[in-house]
């Protein structure tokens, strides 16, 4: 338990998100343009 | 640190407090001119605590504020909550149950070398001096983001005042000025506390870690929490048991909000081209439009 | 027809006066100030008791200090003055900016009629809202120290959307000045402030995107004091895109009730574009709340915060982004597919409460959310009134405006001339 700093070593990974960012941008810009489709569909006649 | 050692550096650092002029870390991002390790700042050691809270009633002697009731009996009582700082108390002792039985900590601001409050605030009433010392003066207007940004809770506003003022510790400035030590660390009767700049602090927080093993865990607090810290602290068990935060991170607290100041100059000047370029060239090709339309009617007429 | 006489004899009015001198000036002034109809409405007593009861509050406030009127305390240093009044009030008013840059950058003509009444709306809020931060001020005597360089403090995020408050302040009475100048009759004036409209739309978008982020900037150093779902160093863009919707949201609800309430004081051109804008406006609420939410969606998952969701802070945080900014979105986008302005509306009104809860989220309720309930923040009574107190000031001299200058309607005959 004593010196435990040099122990409690672990390595944390900063960007351990990014592969999943890139493809929830990807995700997204598809949302976009269905969106973006479905915004303009004119429902009201 | 002896008597001698003491006053020399401290020479030297009243000629640098008043040639120099105060520093803004932040403003100028100057974080490599003045060296961190220059700042005064305490060493507290929590395994020599005994929690006499005769820091307590020094610091209220020196900073003329409440007396406080620190009688045998007092104590018990003073001792089953935790306490916070207060605009009456800028230092306070707390007890803590730890996996080594109780523990007495001192608490009070923790003076960081960049300091969160210092950056925050609108006229740099809370300044981080040359000296390491972070102090308040009274052209504050109250606008509490100091109190927001300070990760610790430290500055305290006085709510109850017309003409509210910021109650912090200082690290005794004033003192400090006329070469005499803060009245918590004078007050110590077990050398808890300990005065001078953070390269001595540090030297000996590590020398004590190095000649006692199994005493202390092998870190000091402050040396690079948040940037690093002027008020440091050495401990025999983990500092999350002894209400220290320690999911601070090490980043300067500035920091965080240096992303979005530095973004300001840029947005600032390309915003306006950017608009009125967009505008430009909107209004050429209504124009175009228009001109297309009327060319076309034009032709139509000939045939 | 008894409508559009009035709109005639005001017409008229505006057109023969010229005023040349001073004493001129303040005589029209006086007689102006009469208040139009009836005064003695439910509407107007009740605001009236409230105001009065907001300004003994206010004096009391500023005679013994913050305490015994407000809550705040060490642990929450700021409450609902600085999220619902500074924090939402200035997002709210973010239509001033959206809104000339679509006129104006942009070139959208057909949104013009609406633009004096969105920038009167943001001037207001900006003078009344901004100016209420005086009021939160612990030292308020000195409130003009970071504008007369008593130390700059140029590092401070608060520093910045002080000063870009002043700014955009003057650069909107400029910006509607031109209506003032129309009703008191200075044509010379009138000429020249016109002339400064565009300089003072660009200057006014820029400022705007400082301080709408500046607001969200003020947080980015509350890291481990703000509960994690909310925190994250991207504040500033988050406030920025959410001021780009809540503007004109609030213009959606705003001009619906002026064109109900003061009817008489519409034009024709007006009334018959009004649908059509609020549709625009909605197309556009509904896109921004959608880039809004692939934000929060990327920051959640980039900050490792997506576990947080199963606590009791993470189904608040859901009532915040699903239930008052998701759901806000499909209404709007049904309510654009189906032109029904209803239901546009009910989308905005729930944009705006979404926008309002993540301000008071980011200001008391999420901040130092592992603090006990007992140490919690909560607004006592006398808070409450001293903000309606602000609110319905502004509504007051909206109204008195509206009723005076050419702010529903088309500039006055001689003053479009000149424009051309």
């Amino acid at each position: 338990m004593e010196n435990s700093a040099e122990e409690m070593f672990h390595y944390y990974d900063m960007f351990a998100t990014k592969g999943v960012d890139y493809l929830l941008v990807l995700g997204i810009l598809v949302g976009a343009i269905i969106f973006w489709r479905f915004l303009n569909m004119d429902t009201s006649r | 640190m002896n008597r001698r050692t003491f006053l020399k550096v401290m020479g030297s650092a009243v000629a640098g407090a008043t040639c120099g002029s105060l520093i803004r870390p932040a403003a100028s991002g100057a974080q490599g001119v003045f060296d961190a390790n220059e700042f005064f700042g305490i060493l507290i050691d929590t395994t020599r605590c005994i929690g006499c809270r005769l820091c307590e009633k020094a610091c209220a002697e020196v900073n003329y504020l409440p007396n406080p009731d620190i009688s045998e009996k007092a104590n018990q009582a003073v001792f089953k909550t935790k306490r916070d700082t207060s605009v009456i108390e800028y230092t306070v002792t707390n007890l803590y149950e730890t996996e080594k039985g109780k523990v007495f900590v001192p608490w009070r601001c923790m003076h960081c070398n960049q300091p969160a409050c210092h950056s925050a605030c609108i006229v740099y009433a809370l300044e981080k001096r040359e000296t390491g010392h972070v102090t308040w003066d009274k052209r504050c207007i109250g606008c509490r983001l100091c109190m927001m940004s300070c990760p610790f809770q430290i500055p305290k506003h006085t709510f109850q005042e017309p003409a509210a003022v910021i109650q912090k510790c200082n690290l005794c400035y004033g003192r400090f000025l006329q070469g005499i030590v803060p009245g918590c660390v004078e007050a110590c009767p077990t050398e808890a506390l300990m005065f001078g700049t953070r390269r001595k602090l540090l030297e000996e927080g590590k020398r004590r870690i190095a000649q006692n093993p199994g005493r202390y865990i092998n870190h000091i607090y402050g040396e690079f929490e948040i940037g690093g810290t002027s008020t440091m602290y050495l401990s025999a068990v983990p500092f999350d048991q002894i209400g220290l935060r320690t999911d601070l991170g090490l980043k300067h607290y500035p920091e965080y909000s240096m992303v979005y100041l530095s973004a300001i100059p840029f947005i600032a000047g390309l915003t306006p081209i950017a608009m009125l370029g967009i505008a430009h060239v909107i209004r050429m090709a209504k124009k175009d439009a228009k001109e297309e339309h009327h060319d076309h009617h034009e032709e139509k007429e000939k045939h | 027809m008894e409508k559009l006489e009035t709109v005639e004899i005001v017409k008229e009015k505006t057109e023969k006066r010229e005023i040349r001198s001073f004493g001129e000036f303040w005589r029209f002034f006086l007689s102006e100030l009469k208040p139009k109809g009836n005064p003695w409405t439910p509407f107007n007593l009740f605001s009236g008791l409230i105001m009065l009861l907001g300004f003994i509050f206010i004096i009391y406030r500023f005679v013994t200090g913050l305490s015994p009127t407000t809550n705040l305390g060490q642990e929450y240093p700021w409450g609902i003055w600085k999220g619902a009044v500074v924090n939402s009030g200035v997002a709210f008013a973010g239509g001033g900016y959206t809104l000339a840059f679509i006129v104006y950058i942009l070139g959208m003509e057909r949104y013009r009629p609406m633009l004096r009444e969105t920038v009167l709306f943001a001037f207001l809020a900006y003078v009344f809202y901004a100016g209420a931060l005086t009021i939160e001020l612990g030292r308020w005597h000195l409130f003009y120290n970071p504008f007369i360089g008593n130390k700059y403090g140029v590092s401070s995020v608060l520093f910045i959307v002080a000063w870009h408050f002043m700014l955009y302040m003057v650069t909107l009475a400029l910006e509607f000045s031109p209506a003032a100048a129309e009703w008191v009759g200075f044509k010379r004036a009138r000429k020249v402030l016109g002339a400064a409209a565009l300089g003072a739309v660009v200057f006014g978008v820029m400022l705007s995107i400082h301080h709408q982020a500046g607001l969200g900037a003020m947080f980015t150093m509350c890291k481990g004091k703000l509960h994690p779902l909310w925190y994250s160093e991207f504040m500033p863009v988050l406030y920025f895109i959410s001021s780009i919707y809540a503007g004109p949201s609030v213009m959606i609800i705003v001009s619906s009730i002026t064109q109900k309430l003061y009817a008489h004081r519409v034009d024709e051109e007006y009334r018959n574009a009004h649908p059509g804008i609020v549709l625009g406006l909605a197309k556009m609420c509904a896109a921004t709340i959608f880039a809004y939410l692939f934000l929060q969606l990327i920051l959640v998952h980039h900050e490792h915060d997506l576990y947080l969701i199963t606590t009791p802070m993470g189904f608040w945080w859901l009532v915040e982004v699903g239930a008052l900014a998701f759901v806000p979105m499909l209404l709007f986008i049904h309510g654009v597919q189906q032109k029904n302005l209803a239901t546009i509306n009910l989308a905005a009104v729930l944009a705006l409460a979404g926008v309002l809860l993540n301000r008071l989220n980011n200001v008391f309720i999420a901040y130092n959310w592992y603090l006990p309930l007992s140490l919690k923040y909560y607004p006592t009574w006398q808070e409450v009134i001293i903000l309606l107190t602000i609110i319905f000031i502004d509504v007051w001299v909206f109204r008195w405006i509206i009723n005076r200058m050419h702010v529903l309607s088309k500039p006055p005959e001689w003053a479009r001339m000149e424009k051309h």
